[in-house]
């Protein structure tokens, strides 16, 4: 073939010029572009709300699978995908795979070596610049280059021995990559790290409990999921999980701060600003770690810069995320275990509701009312959409089981699982969408079509309408959903990407 | 701690490998060898069946080490990093079905099938691993036994603190279960039939009990059996000569007989005390 002068420049000029700015910088996580998903969340929000319109309620019972990836594991799938310069980066513990997302073909798998951590889930990966942040079974925070997943450093967050492991996403923000552990078997101190990107070395900590051994102190407090950033307030919004000994209180008498709180930190020094207690005094195991969701709107007129969690204890939360001032609290499901707010607006434990000997029969389940999947919100709506989880626990402690991690036993009764859309404004239940029995787990995405994606108890992805929870398509993927949904456009064309068991789907309308 | 929702997760095909069985039972009994069991270690297999496989060869100390890992990894979340009971799982070591579990022959089956109804998923892992967690498991059984104090369980002693007679009350009045149960009937002898936290869990809601469902064809023709599958797009039953009928949901008209779901419902009535007493009512019928 022969070229022109111009065809054949042109050639020489896209041969030495990269195709387009790569990676990630504070811009595209300030502001995603609609062919990015480049954080856990999307955006720094935590809304799991997409912009994209062209699947809409009238076209997406025309909705079709356009690829599956397979990642071959037995490990299931619950991370929350990357994807940047048409890139996706998926995880399960010990594996990231990068992969074509207009095909789905692999480009690389990373496996990290085998090692002695809890294989409980990895929730994905995160990027700086063209590094990607992983998180190991062993507590270790390895930076991948992403064009070939070669390691560059590997630095060790926790100590696993002692009982540590990590499952989480880091959250970058500016030139920091900060990080969060796991570990209940153990009395350990939860924290939080911020990493510097290009070292691995650690700009600073921060506490969640005391030094393990404070007399009369709690433990624990463990940092499981990614947070949230006000990027105007320049703060940090993080949930801590549940107290230790876990279903003893007796040894840790009082709140139990900062156990099963949401805390505003300053992202630079790691200084905390406010906190907020959904369960003080936690004996029932749930973390307050679900998704600290930043909503600007009106509330009661006034326009607020709100916090709202679905807390695993039952309760829905609005905060002002200035001064963690509470707006509103109150429950999304049956709830037995409070005797009433506290003037913060916090539940207060009721005594009689802590395990014991005989036995106490507690709502929810040590499950929750919700677990680490997203919920979503919805502007147009006001709607603050959570996958619930109405349900029912036994929960047993006597002192023969010691003042050392578990030191207890529960056992879940009955359950189910329910789509359930909140009106932040009042808390009330605008409607309610049954998924099964057992319960659903699935994570929540929202569009700007007016479509909520989420998944049922029997494995079907589902796609409702927002407004009122009609059903509208689903398809039958074999397993339960135990992610949560993103959506990006591509080619001019919207993907809405769900995963189950060890398969990645990616959903689009026909060409 | 977090957790995965309690799945129903389909049912793979069990298959055990005669290595598989042979493996274990070395294993097994070397394990508890080692540990100096206070019973006697399972005999070993009379014949070997299949190749030889790595695993064979690999000291019982060992294979109790590879398994001890591959519990933390796979297991430890669940039922703790020592198989004493962890987040939602139970304690293993005080497990009936680990007690009773000869060379993995009760043991492997739960790991490949899971137990969907509890909330267990499967494990698709290869016979080798299997027979590590086994061992390590029969090891930390041993284990237990030899240390003193310490508990993570519910034993039938914790479960004495109610009043029979009020139970019987609670059981004929505000509980109405006489309206579906009977003390001289389904119940007689209930309590040799089951015990402790195992009848007061299946008390409180019998997991995979039974439901009957009627289905209106189009045509107007009518089906009943039992319910075997239902989400919001489908409805599966088998019929009286098992065979297995399903349909569009939005097709038909179907009723679903389900009177152990009466036991959901009154979750949000009892006290702490009505359980007690009911259980201590129930413990009576023996």
């Amino acid at each position: 073939m022969k070229l022109s002068f111009w065809q054949s420049s042109l050639a020489a000029f896209l041969l030495c010029a990269p195709l387009a700015a790569q990676g990630v910088d504070a811009s595209i996580l300030l502001k995603p572009p609609a062919d990015s998903w480049p954080g856990y969340h999307g955006d720094y929000s935590g809304q799991r709300h997409s912009a994209l319109t062209q699947i809409t309620p009238d076209n997406v019972k025309n909705l079709g699978l356009h690829w599956a990836f397979q990642t071959g594991q037995v490990k299931q799938l619950k991370c929350s995908p990357l994807l940047v310069d048409g890139v996706l980066y998926i995880t399960v513990p010990d594996n990231v795979w990068a992969v074509d997302a207009r095909s789905g073909h692999q480009l690389w798998h990373y496996t990290y070596p085998p090692n002695k951590g809890f294989n409980i889930g990895s929730r994905g990966v995160s990027m700086y610049k063209d590094w990607l942040y992983f998180m190991t079974p062993d507590a270790h925070l390895i930076c991948l280059n992403a064009s070939d997943g070669k390691v560059r450093w590997d630095v060790i967050v926790a100590d696993s021995k002692k009982g540590y492991w990590t499952t989480m996403s880091p959250l970058v923000v500016s030139n920091h990559v900060i990080v969060g552990v796991s570990g209940d078997f153990d009395n350990l101190t939860g924290f939080l790290k911020s990493v510097d990107p290009e070292t691995g070395k650690t700009q600073w900590v921060w506490n969640a409990t005391p030094p393990v051994g404070t007399p009369g102190a709690t433990s624990g407090g463990m940092t499981w999921m990614t947070g949230t950033y006000d990027p105007t307030l320049n703060l940090i919004y993080w949930g801590t999980g549940n107290p230790t000994p876990v279903l003893t209180g007796k040894p840790r008498p009082g709140d139990n701060l900062y156990t099963c709180s949401i805390v505003a930190l300053n992202p630079d020094t790691g200084k905390l600003a406010w906190a907020f207690q959904p369960s003080p005094h936690d004996t029932h195991d749930w973390d307050a770690v679900e998704t600290p969701v930043l909503v600007d709107a009106t509330f009661k007129g006034q326009p607020r810069k709100m916090l709202m969690q679905t807390s695993r204890n039952g309760y829905f939360f609005v905060l002002d995320r200035t001064s963690g001032e509470n707006l509103l609290t109150t429950t999304f499901g049956p709830t037995n275990w409070a005797i009433g707010l506290d003037k913060k607006g916090q539940p207060i434990p009721d005594p009689a509701k802590e395990p014991a000997s005989d036995g106490r029969l507690i709502a929810p389940d040590e499950g929750g009312m919700t677990n680490y999947r997203s919920p979503s919100f919805d502007a147009k709506t006001g709607l603050f959409i959570v996958d619930a989880h109405p349900s029912y626990g036994i929960y047993f402690a006597k002192p023969a089981d010691g003042n050392f991690g578990w030191a207890g036993a529960d056992y879940g009764v009955w359950g189910k699982g329910v789509l359930e859309a909140i009106d932040y404004q009042t808390g009330k239940i605008r409607w309610s969408h049954d998924l099964g029995p057992g319960g659903s787990g699935a994570g929540v995405l929202t569009t700007d079509a007016g479509l909520t994606f989420t998944g049922d108890s029997t494995g079907n992805v589902m796609a409702l309408r927002t407004a009122d929870g009609k059903t509208l398509w689903h398809a039958g993927t074999g397993e339960q959903m135990q992610s949560s949904p993103i959506a990006y456009e591509l080619d001019g064309r919207q993907y809405i990407l769900t995963s189950s068991g060890g398969v990645m789907f990616a959903w689009a309308l026909p060409e | 701690m977090l957790l995965t929702p309690r799945n129903s997760f389909p049912m793979p095909k069990l298959t055990q490998s005669g290595f598989f069985r042979c493996a274990v039972a070395m294993l097994a009994s070397a394990a508890a060898a080692s540990a100096q069991a206070p019973k006697p270690a399972p005999a070993p297999p009379k014949t070997a069946i299949g190749a030889p496989a790595p695993n064979v060869a690999m000291p019982a100390s060992k294979l109790v080490q590879t398994g001890g890992s591959l519990f933390v990894q796979q297991c430890g979340f669940c039922h703790g990093r020592d198989a004493g009971g962890g987040e939602t799982g139970p304690d293993l070591t005080g497990s009936k079905l680990v007690a009773a579990d000869i060379n993995g022959d009760t043991i492997a089956p739960v790991i490949r099938n899971g137990r969907p109804e509890n909330g267990m998923p499967r494990f698709d892992l290869p016979d080798g691993d299997i027979a590590a967690l086994v061992a390590f498991i029969h090891f930390q059984k041993i284990e237990a036994a030899s240390r003193k104090g310490g508990r993570r369980g519910v034993d039938v002693a914790d479960l004495q603190t109610g009043d029979a007679e009020a139970g019987k009350r609670y059981f004929n009045g505000p509980g109405a279960c006489s309206s579906c149960h009977s003390p001289s009937g389904d119940l007689a002898g209930v309590a040799k039939r089951f015990e402790g936290l195992k009848l007061e869990e299946r008390m409180l809601y019998p997991r995979g009990a039974k439901a009957k469902v009627t289905v209106t064809l189009a045509n107007g023709q009518t089906l009943t059996g039992e319910l075997v599958y239902r989400d919001e797009f489908t409805i599966g039953m088998r019929d009286s000569s098992r065979h297995y009928h399903a349909w569009p949901a939005s097709a038909v008209h179907y009723t679903v007989d389900a009177p152990a779901e009466k036991h959901a419902d009154l979750l949000a009535q009892y006290t702490d005390a009505d359980i007690h007493n009911l259980m201590a009512y129930l413990q009576t019928l023996r």
